[in-house]
């Protein structure tokens, strides 16, 4: 790779213009007269860490590695590489699997071996781009039979295909502040309630087309009312005053300045606040109608990964009891399996709902972009 | 014309009389690696984007985009909405940013350089740290609120609203009208003025006839660039006001996040259609503003505040009223720009309104033992000074090279002018998914793959997206120089680069610097393409690392912001220092 580069700029002239300092000039795999070395060596862009059989390169969210509060990256790295004769490399893009598909699409090789961290709509997006540019198979391998499946909790696994397997999972559900109107305040207990005068201007939500937990609220509804009146319900919603923030974070923070009582968040709220000392009654978690949204997290390798063994026990190592503890209190998170060591004070705080509904992967497919359109068509309309 | 302008060019004249090849070549040479580095970084890669909106199975439709144009939806809702406000917080901006030039330019008091310097400090804050800021000014339990309530009036409930949005789009952009009319406001010939009052004029008809038209071309500017910026603005938009008010931006997001980018381009190619419309506009408009100036000597500044207190002949009814109306806008400046800033700083202190240095103690504890694939702050802070430095060397020269090339007469000038001003009207999600497409995964020909990333391609970007700022600071002083001036000099034997540097720049230094410190404040600020062209890599900056450090708890990523405070501020003041200094 460095010599093929070094030829390519000794030919160019070297001198060329301060903008080739930042450039690079692969030969492409489908010429007859590229060296022999060159196309089955990945290019290696984003991290700069010698690869070879025994690195496994994840691709993941950046929060998984890099959160200011916990995350399971570092401590996953340490256990995995303390047992397996391999190195793991992670690699962190803004855009997600977005980045990856882009290059499958574009027709660029990538490192990654192995995604942590799809959800049922990413899987969806990435389905439907197979086929589109260079994106011929697709993108994702099937697990086969991976060791620790069978111990995966029922209705977690949200692809038909069998590609991803969930590791954890979170909740969409309301979080309510208790201290409000005088230590008055109690959040509403149904759909219903939240369109009640009472509770005017008393909610924030996220914006479904950009935020993971406005999806997931928004989807609440649709299987609430149903694709043919969730929308009327948002008019009552919005009527009612209900504010659509961009991003998690904006809706958390105005909630934490206290700009309403009740914010669309995580059912694991509690685990933060606890940790942080902060005062409980401001971090109460409601599932409206006994209902919580499952929204399950799934790792998947990468269908063109150099080294689909080392990935292969990398999963298996994920779904691990102890492995699963440790990644749902690092990650804030429910574990996939049912017999995670956690421990006794983590089911205090870390709530799970009645009932969890979600919907399934043929359900969303073809759906989910038609509602969240339908959705902003009819909320920005306003 | 008591300057020794003119011995000092002969001086340098016979010495730059054995100049090479390079100096007489340099400005030509300048403009073609500019023309090359916008087509690399700039035209080509947003080309691949828009072409989406034009082409389907690989023949051109015009589809995608003549659906969005007959969309009632988009057009009168999405567009109507997003000019209104953009026109709203362009009003807002301009009248919070004129009497902030107006107390610069005009008076003079102790720690008004660095106040000047300090003005472009609200440029590079990310926009989640103003929506903190703002929510703890403005919000219901906010320090305004807890003031009024104090007081014993009425609570307001400001936030989330359409109001909200527009006072945080002019806590963005008034300090550039203040910025660009300061520059502009200091190049006013007070000779001119006098020369007005000696023919009769009143105090008031010499400003209205003299300094008002100079002005207004810089003002104008500013309109014209927080319109555009407001026209394309959508995290601001989302925090502070909600997706009821969502403009087209958000829309071109969240089509480009479900990765429909027929869609994401028709939107972001009419946007770009207003956008550089306008500037076009503001173009034409400028050239014909275009007065001739000599030698400049610039108006006296008056004292702020009188030497002695009680002299009672300092206090005359002009003076008094003129210092209450200073007193009432520095009012309106701590609400607006000091509130959020201290705010934000606030919020990285406190934990449940008790005091705490746990969120500065993460940063000290990441930098010491964090992983080597986590965002450390020191190297955060290292590289955007870098980059900004490096910014500051490539932009300065190829904005003026512009400005000088912009500032001749030749056919199809405004064209070019436009297309050069282009990076600043095009929508930034466009710019960066432009950038992966085009450079990040690359290009083939040849039978090679060209891809560009890292440090070099990262300046090249902000270079590409900071040096309009410096053309427009430059080009209007430029245009309205003496010809004479120039050819005197060239008939002296100067280079054409001589006499750009022996005497057109000291002219028109106050724009060079006010050019400067915005070229830096865009390197500082810009997120998108610098997550692109380092993805994965070590070369993130500060605003990366505050988007990082975002959580659950406000503390880190606040501090975080406040590092990036601290280090901008500073590093203003010295642009300003170091720039001022060379004007002697």
């Amino acid at each position: 790779m460095n010599r093929t580069r070094r030829e390519f700029l000794t030919a160019a002239g070297a001198g060329g213009t301060a903008l080739l300092a930042g450039c690079q000039a692969e030969p492409l795999d489908e010429g007859t007269d590229t060296p022999a070395d060159a196309g089955t060596e990945p290019t290696g862009t984003t991290t700069g860490t010698p690869e070879g059989a025994d690195t496994l390169v994840v691709a993941t969210y950046p929060p998984f590695v890099d959160a200011p509060s916990t995350s399971p990256g570092a401590w996953l790295k340490e256990e995995f590489e303390s047992e397996f004769d391999a190195t793991l490399v992670y690699q962190t893009p803004d855009s997600e699997l977005n980045y990856y598909l882009e290059r499958a699409i574009q027709g660029v090789e990538f490192e990654a071996d192995v995604y942590v961290g799809l959800d049922t709509g990413q899987l969806i997006d990435a389905d439907g781009r197979q086929g589109e540019g260079e994106l011929t198979d697709p993108l994702f391998a099937e697990a086969g039979d991976l060791e620790g499946t069978d111990r995966l909790r029922e209705g977690l696994q949200f692809d038909p295909r069998n590609r991803a397997v969930p590791f954890d999972t979170g909740y969409v559900s309301l979080v309510w502040n208790a201290t409000m109107d005088d230590g008055e305040f109690a959040a509403p207990e149904t759909f219903e309630g939240l369109t009640e005068p009472e509770y005017e201007g008393d909610l924030i939500a996220q914006n479904p087309t950009s935020a993971a937990t406005g999806e997931a609220f928004m989807l609440h509804t649709v299987k609430q009312y149903g694709p043919d009146g969730f929308l009327d319900y948002w008019d009552r919603l919005r009527e009612n005053g209900v504010t659509v923030l961009g991003s998690w974070t904006d809706a958390y923070s105005a909630y934490e300045s206290e700009e309403a009582p009740m914010v669309v968040s995580y059912s694991t709220d509690q685990v933060y606040a606890a940790m942080e000392d902060q005062d409980l009654q401001k971090h109460q978690v409601r599932f409206l109608n006994d209902q919580g949204y499952a929204n399950p997290e799934g790792m998947a390798r990468f269908a063109d990964s150099d080294a689909p063994g080392l990935a292969e026990e990398f999963m298996s190592f994920m779904l691990r009891p102890e492995v699963q503890a440790g990644i749902a209190q690092r990650n804030v998170a429910f574990p996939a399996i049912d017999d995670a060591p956690l421990p006794e004070d983590y089911s205090q705080y870390a709530m799970e709902p009645p009932e969890p509904v979600t919907f399934t992967y043929d359900e969303l497919q073809g759906n989910v972009d038609e509602w969240t359109d339908q959705w902003a068509r009819r909320f920005a309309g306003g | 014309m008591d300057r020794p302008v003119g011995a000092a060019l002969r001086r340098r004249v016979s010495r730059a009389g054995r100049t090479g090849v390079l100096e007489r070549r340099a400005l030509p040479l300048l403009a073609v690696a500019t023309a090359l580095l916008l087509v690399a970084l700039f035209y080509y890669p947003v080309a691949t984007v828009l072409v989406e909106a034009v082409r389907e199975e690989g023949r051109f439709t015009f589809g995608p985009l003549v659906e969005v144009l007959t969309d009632e939806f988009y057009v009168v809702r999405v567009f109507g909405f997003t000019a209104w406000q953009a026109f709203l917080s362009t009003l807002a901006s301009v009248a919070l940013g004129l009497p902030g030039a107006w107390v610069l330019s005009r008076f003079e008091f102790r720690g008004r350089e660095t106040l000047k310097s300090l003005t472009m400090v609200p440029f590079v804050l990310p926009s989640v740290m103003v929506a903190v800021g703002f929510y703890a000014t403005f919000g219901a339990g906010g320090t305004l609120n807890d003031l009024l309530g104090a007081l014993g009036l009425r609570r307001l409930d400001l936030l989330p609203s359409l109001g909200a949005i527009i006072v945080a789009h002019a806590f963005y952009n008034a300090p550039l009208v203040t910025r660009v009319t300061t520059a502009a406001w200091e190049s006013v010939d007070a000779g001119a003025v006098e020369t007005a009052r000696s023919l009769g004029a009143s105090p008031s008809r010499a400003f209205r006839d003299v300094v008002v038209p100079q002005l207004l071309p810089a003002v104008l500017m500013g309109a014209t660039l927080t319109f555009v910026f407001t026209f394309a603005s959508f995290p601001i938009v989302l925090a502070l006001g909600g997706f009821e008010y969502a403009t087209v931006e958000v829309f071109v997001y969240s089509a480009v996040r479900q990765l429909d980018y027929a869609e994401a381009a028709a939107l972001a190619t009419v946007e770009s259609a207003v956008s550089l419309t306008l500037t076009a506009v503001y173009l034409r408009y400028e050239r014909e503003q275009t007065a001739e100036r000599r030698d400049v000597r610039p108006l006296a500044r008056e004292r702020l505040l009188p030497e002695r207190w009680t002299d009672a002949t300092a206090w005359t009814r002009d003076r008094l009223a003129s210092r209450l109306a200073v007193a009432g806008y520095a009012g309106v400046v701590l609400v607006v720009f000091l509130g959020p800033i201290v705010s934000m700083v606030y919020a990285s202190l406190t934990v449940d309104g008790g005091f705490t240095l746990d969120a500065y103690r993460f940063l000290l504890r990441r930098q010491v033992s964090g992983a080597a694939f986590q965002v450390r702050p020191l190297p955060a802070v290292l590289n955007s000074l870098a980059f900004g430095a490096a910014t500051l060397v490539v932009a300065l020269p190829m904005g003026v090279s512009m400005g000088v090339l912009t500032t001749r007469r030749f056919r199809g000038r405004v064209l070019v002018d436009a297309l050069s001003m282009a990076p600043l009207a095009v929508s930034g999600i466009v710019v960066g998914l432009g950038l992966l497409r085009g450079l990040v995964f690359g290009v083939e020909a040849f039978g090679y793959r060209f891809t560009a990333s890292g440090p070099a391609a990262i300046v090249a970007a902000h270079a590409v997206a900071a040096y309009p700022f410096v053309v427009r600071n430059v080009s209007p002083g430029l245009d309205g120089l003496d010809r004479t001036l120039v050819e005197s000099a060239r008939s002296l034997g100067a280079s054409r680069v001589r006499a750009l540097l022996d005497v057109e720049l000291p002219l028109v230094w106050p724009g060079v610097v006010a050019g400067a410190a915005f070229a830096f404040a865009i390197s500082v600020g810009e997120f998108d393409a610098t997550v692109i062209l380092a993805e994965g890599g070590d070369v993130y900056t500060m605003p990366v690392a505050v988007e990082r450090f975002i959580g659950r708890r406000l503390g880190p990523a606040t501090a975080m912001g406040t590092v990036l405070l601290a280090v901008t501020a500073a590093s203003f003041v010295v642009i300003e220092r170091v720039g001022g200094g060379f004007r002697g």
